[in-house]
């Protein structure tokens, strides 16, 4: 087969072409060959996270990789059929559950494999999209495409000590629907809620307390969730909507006054509102492979060079046409037309091939 | 394949300890070198005490939150005290010793951040010594305050030759040594280059016996000299250079000049007496002309230096002194060995590190930067400054280096015949006739000398009896070209001698200098735009030694 270089200096994020080529690799079947790792960085080449998220795609798809190495410049990555079943993929503190996870699951669901995915580590990293994001956001749309998939989590993990724990089931799900997210919700609905362990309930209320202020909400809209956690950690979730909703997330931390982090989400929470755009920005750069696979369109604010690079390599996997951007005054349309076609190789289809 | 990362530290009681959650918010040396994003450790070997215990097991399981990638072993070691040097060194040496290390298949970095500043110092010492295969790692708290909790970790290689800078730096310091073994002059002679290399390596590595082989006046007792200079500006020796020829410490009195004597130890024996191997306590002795030491004084000399202790004349009281020897000889010393005359134990022991010193003939490339330098200690020497005039110059190098310069006695000759010019010289000038003069006298002297022929042991050499090349000895005409000039026409090749005859011959028949120029050069002039045929002529006669003048003038 002929494999896909493509060059990991492009554009921002030389972690998202990574995560995004490993993907689409695994689901078209092709060998990817990943060159000039984020070739202009302070710390060049791959770092531990990448790592995880290079093994993690390896056993879903039972990959031959070779260069996956600590500031390694170069990867090749052969993929091979796609294994449904149990996964457990455990990530340092300093990495992200929620990025892994994004990884593999396309992987399966293109497959169309039933999986239990079980991952352990960080789960509310301020570096990345909280296990939140997942159950409140991307999950939800990944249900509405027509995926079966229910999750829970057993532990929070918080930035540094880590040690959270979700699980993911996912059922064998047939052709996906298209999905179109055009129109904001009109007064959509607000909620609050934080994540604390092992910190002083008065930190907590005092965030709740800023933002029942500054976004209008009641007693009854927020809530304060205490868990226990290995490590001390607060995290601030505010959802805006209801059908299709954005999270935005604070984190507190040591030397950080609660009014601080709490007036920070506030701030966010009401630009989104501002924006009127039914697609943020981390939400737009999740979706893209997705809605490749899906088919359908999204709008979204005024595209990021992360979310362009993120077109870029969707397209270089998977045609040019598979995405027309639209760029409006001070929004950006995306239409996505998916390459029908044969889907990855599984585990026993390619067992039945090698009796033949 | 990719080694695996194994880190060697000790579980920092102070830095990496805290049971509360309070120790999520500093930093611990120990749990923060498993955070890095571009170091992963496979496996990490926790040394602690007895009652560091509890804290380990808490920080055993905060590195599995934190690191799945590491497997923590923990190794109780016996300290009663972390700050006692001796037990430490002795408790990690040992540790060293019954880890397995696998270098091909792991790579060691040995965390000295955590434990006392005596483990750090021994870490550094058996790493240093590699007991321990591997690289210091230090570690150090984050800067900024932006949800860093990793830090900053250094790899420190002690392996200076991977650093560029201190290269260099060792490079120029190489360079100076080397620069004053040679007493600063550019020699370009590669074989003499090389050696000087060596010889540095040696002197500033090694204690041991140097030997300095050479003809006479090769430079040996110099460079002994600027061996103990040299260690002495690196702090190797602070005791005094000794040097003495044992040629002259023939007879009764050599044991008494080398080893010392008490009073009254014979007749005559006035007063205590040191002797020359206590005077070069701490520092270097030089014996020259080592073959020439009595086989009685060899046998306390050898004893010396294996001991460092010997028996001054008449006292039986041990004395000891701790010297470094040089020497030097131009005899075969194998030779003496088998003729009886030399201790062949003796020369087993100071043949350690044998430097041989080329003769000059055999350097002709360094005559040029050597005359400089020659020059200049004239001058000092006479208190003014000489130079050349670049004709008078041209014409001594040109003898200097030519064949027939055989230089019997080397550099002192060199040095002697430069002393010799610089002083006839008129107003600090030397010209081409204080040149000519001193090559005359230069080819006497060689000439009359018993062995300072240009092929010296001649008879050493087989002997074919009837020579097949009898041409090169001299003929007739040789006879009559022996009248002309003023050293031994057997000295010259054949070649040399025909060519000279006809010169001589051609000079002779012409009314001046420039005329016989003109004769002897007709048709390279044609092929030139300007050339001073007179110049060439007078040049080719300084090399043996003849002017226009002497040769002319006597007709």
């Amino acid at each position: 087969m002929q494999k896909l270089v493509i060059d990991g200096s492009q554009g921002e994020g030389g972690g998202q072409i990574l995560r995004s080529s490993l993907t689409l690799a695994a689901i078209t079947q092709t060998p990817l060959e990943l060159v000039n790792i984020r070739a202009r960085r302070s710390k060049p080449g791959l770092l531990r996270q990448h790592l995880t998220a290079v093994r993690a795609a390896a056993a879903v798809c039972g990959a031959t990789v070779e260069g996956a190495e600590l500031g390694s410049r170069a990867l090749s990555f052969q993929p091979g059929p796609v294994r449904g079943g149990y996964h457990a993929v455990a990530v340092g503190s300093a990495g992200s559950t929620t990025l892994v996870c994004q990884t593999v699951l396309p992987i399966l669901v293109a497959a169309r494999q039933a999986a239990e995915l079980e991952f352990s580590g960080g789960t509310h990293n301020p570096l990345a999209p909280p296990y939140d994001f997942l159950e409140h956001v991307y999950f939800p749309l990944l249900r509405r495409m027509g995926v079966e998939l229910r999750s829970e989590l057993l532990t929070a993990g918080f930035h540094p000590a880590g040690g959270g724990r979700f699980r993911v089931s996912l059922g064998a799900c047939g052709e996906l629907r298209p999905l179109e997210l055009l129109e904001a919700e009109v007064a959509p609905p607000v909620r609050a809620w934080t994540l604390s362990s092992r910190v002083p309930v008065h930190v907590a209320e005092r965030e709740l307390g800023v933002v029942r202020e500054g976004l209008g909400l009641t007693q009854e809209q927020t809530e304060r969730i205490d868990v226990d956690s290995p490590g001390p950690g607060n995290a601030l979730c505010v959802r805006i909507g209801a059908e299709l909703p954005e999270l935005v997330t604070a984190f507190g931390e040591k030397g950080r006054r609660a009014e601080e982090v709490a007036g920070d989400a506030v701030r966010r929470a009401r630009a989104f509102l501002e924006a009127r755009v039914p697609v943020g920005e981390h939400l737009a750069d999740q979706l893209i492979v997705m809605m490749a696979l899906a088919g359908g369109a999204f709008r979204t604010g005024p595209l990021s060079s992360h979310t362009r690079t993120n077109v870029d390599v969707v397209r270089a996997w998977l045609g040019d046409d598979v995405v027309e951007v639209r760029e409006e005054p001070t929004r950006a349309l995306l239409r996505f037309t998916p390459r029908r076609g044969r889907a990855p190789r599984v585990e026993a289809e390619a067992a039945s091939t090698g009796e033949a | 394949m990719h080694r695996r990362l194994v880190v060697l530290g000790f579980y920092g009681s102070v830095l990496d300890g805290g049971a509360s959650d309070k120790r999520w918010d500093k930093w611990r040396p120990t749990v923060a070198l498993c955070q890095h994003e571009d170091l992963v450790v496979h496996r990490l070997e926790l040394l602690h005490t007895r009652t560091a215990l509890k804290g380990v097991q808490q920080l055993v399981r905060d590195i599995a939150l934190v690191s799945p990638e590491t497997q923590v072993r923990p190794h109780c070691v016996n300290l009663a005290d972390a700050w006692d040097f001796e037990e430490v060194f002795a408790a990690l040496h040992e540790f060293a010793r019954g880890y397995r290390f696998v270098p091909e298949r792991e790579r060691y970095l040995i965390h000295i951040t955590t434990g006392s500043h005596v483990m750090q110092i021994c870490w550094f010492l058996l790493t240093e010594s590699r007991h321990f295969p591997g690289q210091l790692l230090q570690t150090s708290p984050p800067k900024r305050k932006d949800g860093d909790v990793a830090g900053d970790y250094r790899i420190i290689d002690l392996d200076l030759s991977k650093y560029d800078r201190l290269a260099r730096r060792f490079d120029e310091e190489r360079a100076e040594g080397i620069s004053f073994l040679k007493s600063g002059i550019a020699t370009r002679n590669a074989a003499f280059n090389e050696l000087i290399d060596r010889v540095e390596l040696v002197a500033l590595r090694s204690r041991e016996p140097v030997l300095l082989t050479g003809p006479p006046g090769a430079g040996k007792s110099h460079l002994a000299r600027q061996i103990y200079e040299l260690k002495k500006a690196r702090g190797l020796v602070d005791g005094p250079f000794v040097g003495v020829n044992c040629a002259t410490l023939r007879g009764d009195g050599a044991m008494s000049a080398l080893f010392g004597h008490v009073r009254g130890a014979f007749t005559g024996a006035a007063k205590d007496r040191k002797g020359l191997l206590r005077s070069a306590d701490r520092g270097l002795l030089f014996l020259d002309e080592i073959g020439e030491l009595g086989l009685e004084e060899q046998a306390m000399l050898l004893g010396c230096l294996e001991t460092k202790r010997f028996l001054p004349v008449g006292t039986d009281t041990e004395v000891t002194s701790d010297f470094q020897l040089i020497a030097g000889t131009n005899r075969d010393l194998s030779a003496a060995v088998r003729a009886g005359r030399f201790r062949e134990d003796l020369l087993a022991r100071i043949n350690l590190w044998t430097f041989a010193l080329p003769a000059l003939r055999d350097r002709p490339e360094d005559i040029e930067p050597n005359l400089t330098y020659e020059l200049e200690r004239a001058s000092r020497r006479l208190g003014r400054q000489v130079t050349f005039n670049a004709e008078a110059r041209e014409l001594f190098l040109a003898f200097a280096t030519s064949p027939g310069a055989s230089w019997p006695g080397n550099f002192r000759d060199f040095g002697a015949a430069v002393l010799r010019m610089a002083t006839l010289s008129a107003g600090g000038r030397i010209d081409e006739d204080t040149v000519a003069a001193e090559v005359r006298r230069l080819r006497a002297s060689w000439s009359d000398a018993p062995d300072g022929s240009a092929q010296p042991d001649d008879g050493d050499e087989p002997d074919d009896g009837d020579a097949p090349d009898g041409s090169a000895r001299p003929d007739d005409g040789d006879e009559l070209l022996q009248a002309d000039v003023p050293f031994d026409v057997g000295e010259l090749d054949l070649f040399d001698r025909v060519q000279l005859r006809e010169v001589i011959r051609i000079c002779r028949s012409s009314r001046s200098l420039s005329e016989a120029g003109r004769t002897l050069f007709a048709v390279s002039r044609t092929k030139k735009t300007s050339v001073n045929d007179a110049d060439r002529l007078k040049k080719y006669l300084a090399r043996f030694g003849l002017s226009w003048a002497e040769l002319t003038g006597a007709r």
